[in-house]
């Protein structure tokens, strides 16, 4: 669907300098903080020129401020964050997929949580864009990694209207607001990967949305199947934790090591999700009275009356669970909690 | 609703007025009335909340009546 004359970008004559360019796009907060690339009309074409889809075509709208999301406006954020041109179409169908009501979009834009948007690219162009799925995933060095996520975070602002202290409410906010963008490992992999566990081809090219709150390492020498899952579990139980109290997804990065143990094991995805489910329960009475009672609100239609012996699975289902595998060599995987009120989405990237 | 000529009140904390009067901009009824009551909401007693409520309901009748 074309969007209307009144949601296309405009147009503006600016200094042809860097730093006048910067300060404007300080003045008029188009930016996260960090130095942007100037989106000139040359530049946002070459990015166009990878759409596939008309400039005008509106992609979503976008919570909070219902901002209309047109291709061209994807592009322009993408320039922005410094993306190259062959980056677009995964940020087209990012911004589908953070649209898709089962994400929650309003909620994840405007909370005080720390909530961010984890992007995880799956499938063939995840190697040829060069999205690195191995040594510092999640860390800094890989340009489409560091610019991939910095452009969402950018449309999510720019476009849906989330300005720190003014429509995003975050309370601190985490570092992953910047950008926290991975592919996920399918060489070293015991298993099938994400976008195959999720109905899609093995040949397709997927990106999937997740409503991260933050990372909490795991360095752990475990050596058995069993130990690794407790260790994990006891990980996932914190009290303060909107996964419990709403019944969340939470999500973990295996590194492959860890992977490989279960795998060794005879575990296969699903059996390590129904471990971890199992061990992570958690009595009711560790919640504080007042989480206690947000998740009677929450949970009773799921459990039943709490009580507080009960033990609270930190989602309704194990199948809820989560994993991905990726990262370097080394004993260490990593646990995202999420958002609670919200579900990851996946969708194919056009291309 | 607003925009159907219906009566709209929205009821929102203090620490979400900003982000209640930014978004009612965006949806293009920045006059939408808003009663605000203390935040944080969760956790008061029983009391406090009848407190706030009764305090509430007063400021959306002028709200709605164009009173005070």
């Amino acid at each position: 669907m074309s969007a209307p004359a009144t949601d296309r970008a405009a147009t503006f004559e600016a200094p042809d300098d860097l730093d006048a360019i910067n300060r404007l796009s300080r003045e008029r907060r188009w930016s996260d903080g960090l130095p942007v690339v100037p989106p000139t009309a040359a530049r946002v074409e070459r990015m166009l020129a990878h759409a596939r889809r008309g400039r005008h075509d509106a992609v979503a709208r976008l919570a909070p401020g219902f901002g209309v999301a047109t291709v061209e406006r994807i592009a322009i954020n993408a320039v922005l964050a410094g993306c190259d041109p062959e980056y677009l179409p995964v940020l087209i169908a990012a911004t589908a997929a953070v649209a898709d009501p089962a994400f929650n979009l309003q909620a994840i834009q405007a909370t005080t949580n720390p909530v961010a948007v984890w992007l995880i690219v799956n499938g063939p162009l995840a190697q040829q864009l060069r999205i690195n799925a191995s040594f510092n995933c999640i860390g800094q060095g890989a340009w489409a990694n560091a610019t991939l996520g910095r452009a969402l975070r950018l449309i999510l602002q720019n476009i849906g209207g989330a300005l720190p202290g003014e429509m995003d409410r975050a309370t601190h906010g985490q570092p992953g607001k910047y950008t926290f963008c991975c592919a996920e490992n399918e060489v070293r992999h015991p298993w099938q990967p994400l976008h195959v566990e999720r109905g899609f081809a093995a040949a397709d090219s997927t990106v999937t949305v997740v409503g991260a709150e933050g990372t909490m390492n795991m360095n752990t020498h475990a050596k058995t199947a069993d130990e690794l899952a407790r260790v994990i579990a006891e990980t996932m139980i914190h009290p303060p934790s909107n996964e419990y109290v709403h019944g969340g997804e939470p999500w973990f990065i295996l590194g492959s090591e860890h992977a490989e143990i279960f795998r060794r094991a005879g575990l296969d995805k699903n059996a390590v999700k129904h471990a971890l489910w199992a061990l992570s329960k958690m009595p009711v009475k560790r919640l504080s009275s007042n989480e206690i009672e947000r998740a009677r609100a929450s949970r009773t239609p799921e459990l039943g009356e709490l009580a507080d012996d009960t033990l609270l699975p930190i989602s309704p289902r194990a199948e809820d669970i989560q994993l991905i595998v990726a990262g370097g060599p080394g004993t260490h995987s990593v646990y995202v909690p999420c958002f609670g009120n919200s579900r990851a989405v996946t969708r194919r990237i056009a291309v | 609703m607003a925009k159907h000529g219906k009566v709209a009140i929205t009821v929102c904390s203090t620490a979400f007025l900003t982000l209640g009067r930014a978004q009612a901009r965006a949806l293009g009824i920045a006059d939408l009335p808003i009663a605000v009551i203390p935040h944080p909401f969760g956790g008061r007693r029983r009391e406090e909340i009848r407190r706030i409520a009764d305090q509430c309901a007063d400021d959306i009748v002028q709200l709605v009546t164009g009173a005070g």
